[in-house]
């Protein structure tokens, strides 16, 4: 699963939440490397241990958490991370995807997309079998529509993508008793089910299109359980099967769950006897990392140093689909009309003063020092990790202070006997920074663009004083309190970079509240009945990037690997969207 | 004395009363809620189905009106449901609540165990070795905060030495009743330890000084000048009185073993109620924040009600009218 969840902050460990995704069974030979220049580092995205593999053992899988997990074992049902986590040795999606997240056949089902007949034909695999050795059928396909959309389960996965499906919404409001857009064609127990769209998406042959749901739900298995029973059944929360190469056998309540081969699994035979997932508190994640205590354990950026060097451990690490961004408020969320509404006269409504920000931002510097090997300046809002959705012609915001000065005297910003500059209208110019209160190495960070702010005349204060709390800073941010001129985030997408969900006039995402004539254009290309033409939205999609590398509404910043800490004597493990837990085994015990 | 008891459980009801005000209104007043809180949004949800849940929930109801459906609740014996967890309240304190007082349990009576003695060798041995040898580790312990010890006394024994398990409160791999009770036995013994140490520090000190200031008392005087033998004034009249400081917490001690420790549970990923609390008030899981604040609140006022009982039955000086 292509998990994306937005991150209001900098603290990368809860980035480095995406889990290896199990979505493919066994061919994961070609390993594409994407274009960052970050990857000509020595981490890489999968470990190059050859020796031979032993049977019989025990993987040991640790998970970063402040908290215990909540154990809700369901793809419909939960939202949180680490849920997920727990459950990718058993959890697999239903299509296999490529190394650029689009669907590919071979997978628990195949999806076939008919743009004329505005329909998907998923037909199941007839070998795959959930972990109790019932076959998977297509009701378990079209159940988790219902869950997901039936009200009795308040499920916050259910979005207005499917309301693209016929008859979704009805079924949603509780006017019609099935969704009428899902057919099964040759039955319950059929192998096939035929999804009808309102309208024709290109995306829609991309994994995290939000479109199609990409998992199946035990039907069998669930029917008895109430929709508001769900999710506190034991079903979801004790004893969930799946399909995939693991199955979970033990669980103890928010810290540790233990999982065996699925003597059911259709795919490639697991290799390890036992898998264990143990919740481990950040405190003692570095130390448990370098010290092997875990075959693989999520690290952050800052722990980097202190693994790096074991002889125990490999690192290994991929680019994310996540990025930090500056962010510029030029605008209002209008709730009545459900739009973002531009203010023409916004502090922050000025291309050279946003330019200017940037220029004076070390991003690259901050990136080289805080976070060697591991982190790089981001140039484009379509992090490399999209491969050729990213348009790699773009480059960064040099580090300019000189720049930023003729930018802002040209633009009337003159400075003031104070050294700080006014607004061109002669009154004064003071910026509102709304940041969250982070590490050592965010701390910082943001000292250094305080001072190369202030050396061009800028006068940058702390919303509220100082960095602030994360609940409070969302509160700030999403409300558009009146005292955020400038804020930074994080975003992590979905695999499928269609971008309206951030940055249209319609998404309450859009954090900056602009709208221009130009952006509105650009995005409806990219899903454009022209768009289905792959070349054509590609080039939308650089289009795009390029206009926005130009406003500056919205200035990429950070760019961070997801990290691993890997025993050397790990095998096949890749943290690529093709590889499965059934290539993983060890060399020794 | 039990007059005096019911009267004091009685005045307890409008505290709590004015505790639940001040504690809802509150928690409600934090920014965030439960949905849309920082680290809980992705642009693959839909506000407007975010708004709709919150909506059924009941989070947008004018807050007097969420209120009293509140307090009506728990008369109800209710305490609602997990935001983020999505299961009734009361199991999950019950849950965390089983791990938290065996923890504590096992922190208090090795805190005594040490501090004891030890107090009781520095204060009747005073100005000797002894006592400078057990002051100097008193003095040492309270001068390092607590979180940096627990992560050096698990870096130690944890990952260096390998002695303890390094997080949670029981083995995975722990099968049967006796295994799993030995499991969550071995789990509790590094973190009960390093509390435990930190805590005793206090008693220590009290104990020391209640022994060298009832040595020099004139009750101690005229023992001796009566030609009590010294073990038994050391015993009956200088120990006895001695021990009066810490009775005084007694109380609050048994009643705060559910209290959990936030450091503790932390740093060890153990699932108590420290724990729980802290992630209600991040996560604002309102009818967690709630129902902990109102048990602690209610802990708190019989815990000082126990204490006085039992300073009255320590110290015949002391009635409760």
């Amino acid at each position: 699963m292509n998990k994306a969840k937005v991150i209001g902050t900098l603290m990368f460990t809860s980035i480095a939440a995406v889990t290896l995704a199990a979505c493919g069974s066994n061919s994961s030979s070609s390993k594409k490397t994407t274009s960052s220049n970050a990857d000509t580092s020595k981490i890489k995205p999968y470990t190059t241990n050859n020796k031979k593999s032993v049977s019989g053992a025990t993987f040991k899988y640790g998970e970063q958490s402040a908290s215990p997990f909540t154990g809700i074992f369901s793809n419909e049902l939960s939202v949180d991370a680490v849920d997920s986590d727990v459950i990718q040795f058993a959890n697999e999606g239903l299509f296999k995807v490529d190394d650029s997240y689009a669907f590919v056949k071979g997978g628990a089902a195949d999806i076939k997309l008919d743009d004329d007949a505005k329909t998907a034909t998923i037909t199941i695999n007839p070998k795959v079998k959930w972990s109790d050795g019932k076959s998977l059928v297509a009701k378990d396909v079209e159940y988790a529509y219902e869950i997901i959309a039936n009200k009795g389960t308040q499920s916050q996965r259910y979005t207005e993508s499917l309301q693209n499906i016929v008859g979704m919404a009805e079924y949603h409001a509780g006017t019609a008793k099935t969704i009428s857009g899902i057919e099964m064609p040759d039955g319950d127990n059929g192998l096939k089910v035929v999804i009808h769209f309102k309208q024709m998406k290109p995306g829609m042959n991309t994994s995290g299109n939000g479109f199609i749901w990409e998992s199946a739900v035990p039907y069998h298995y669930l029917k008895g359980i109430a929709f508001n029973k769900l999710i506190s059944s034991d079903q979801i929360r004790k004893n969930p099967i799946f399909y995939g190469p693991y199955k979970m056998t033990k669980l103890v309540s928010g810290q540790s769950a233990e999982f065996v081969p699925n003597e059911y699994y259709y795919g490639k035979k697991p290799q390890l006897a036992k898998i264990t997932f143990e919740v481990v508190s950040p405190n003692q994640a570095p130390t448990a990392a370098a010290a092997a205590k875990y075959d693989m354990l999520a690290i952050g950026p800052t722990s980097y140093a202190k693994v790096k060097d074991s002889d125990k451990v490999t690192v290994i690490g991929k680019d994310p689909l996540s990025y930090s961004y500056m962010g510029f408020k030029v605008g209002k969320w209008d709730s009545k009309t459900g739009k973002n509404v531009m203010n023409k006269d916004a502090k922050m409504n000025n291309k050279s003063l946003r330019l200017a920000i940037a220029y004076a931002m070390n991003v690259k510097g901050v990136a080289e020092k805080l976070y060697p090997d591991t982190g790089s300046q981001l140039a484009t809002l379509i992090p490399p990790a999209f491969g050729k959705w990213s348009d790699s012609s773009i480059k960064a915001y040099p580090y300019s202070l000189k720049k930023a000065e003729d930018l802002l005297d040209k633009a009337g910003y003159k400075k003031g006997k104070d050294g700080y500059r006014t607004n061109p209208d002669g009154s004064k110019l003071t910026i509102n920074w709304a940041t969250i209160s982070g590490n050592q190495n965010t701390e910082l960070m943001n000292k250094t663009y305080m001072q190369a702010w202030k050396k061009i005349g800028l006068h940058v204060v702390y919303t509220g004083g100082k960095p602030m709390d994360a609940n409070a800073w969302q509160d700030a941010v999403m409300n558009d309190a009146s005292n955020v001129d400038m804020y930074d985030s994080g975003w992590s997408m979905s695999s499928e970079p269609s971008q309206d969900d951030l940055y249209s006039e319609a998404a309450p995402f859009n954090w900056e509240r602009f709208v221009t004539a130009k952006n509105t254009e650009l995005l409806k290309n990219m899903n454009s009945d022209k768009a289905f033409d792959t070349d054509y939205r590609i080039d939308q999609f650089h289009q795009w990037q390029q206009y926005m590398h130009d406003e500056a509404y919205v200035i990429p910043t950070l760019y961070i690997k997801n990290l691993y800490a890997v025993t050397n004597r790990v095998k096949g493990l890749s943290l690529e969207p093709t590889s499965s837990w059934a290539d993983v085994s060890v060399t020794s015990k | 004395m039990w007059k005096t008891i019911i009267r004091r459980v009685l005045i307890m009801v409008p505290q709590i009363i004015i505790l639940s005000l001040i504690v809802f209104f509150l928690a409600k007043l934090m920014p965030g809620d439960p949905f849309t809180g920082s680290g809980k949004l992705s642009p693959q949800m839909d506000l407007n189905q975010i708004q709709a849940i919150k909506k059924e929930l009941g989070l947008l109801d004018p807050l007097p009106v969420q209120y009293f459906r509140w307090i009506g609740n728990i008369l109800h014996g209710d305490l609602g449901m997990s935001y983020a967890y999505k299961v009734p309240v009361i199991n999950l304190i019950a849950e965390r609540a089983g791990n938290t007082i065996w923890l504590s349990l096992f922190s208090v009576l090795l805190t005594y165990l040490i501090a004891v003695p030890l107090g009781v060798l520095a204060g009747r041995y005073q100005g000797t070795h002894i006592d400078g040898g057990i002051s100097f580790y008193a003095f040492a312990i309270i001068a390092i905060p607590g979180f940096v010890f627990y992560l050096l006394g698990l870096w130690l024994f944890g990952y260096q030495l390998g002695w303890f398990p390094t997080t949670g409160s029981i083995s995975i791999a722990a099968d049967g009743l006796l295994a799993k009770f030995f499991s969550r036995i071995y789990h509790m013994i590094l973190p009960a330890i390093l509390s435990s140490v930190i805590s005793t520090t206090g008693i220590i000190q009290y104990l020391r000084s209640g022994i060298i200031d009832n040595t020099q008392e004139d009750f101690t005087r005229t023992a001796r000048a009566k030609g009590v033998p010294e073990r038994i004034v050391f015993d009956r009249h200088i120990l006895r009185n001695s021990l009066l400081p810490i009775a005084a917490f007694m109380g609050n001690t048994i009643t705060g073993l559910i209290g959990g420790s936030v450091f503790i549970e932390n740093v060890f990923s153990y699932p108590g109620m420290g724990k729980l609390f802290i992630d209600s008030m991040n996560s604002n899981d309102y009818p967690i924040i709630t129902s902990l604040t109102l048990l602690f609140g209610l802990m708190t006022l019989l815990g000082n009600l126990l204490s006085d009982i039992i300073m009255s039955i320590v110290d015949p000086r002391i009635r409760i009218e």
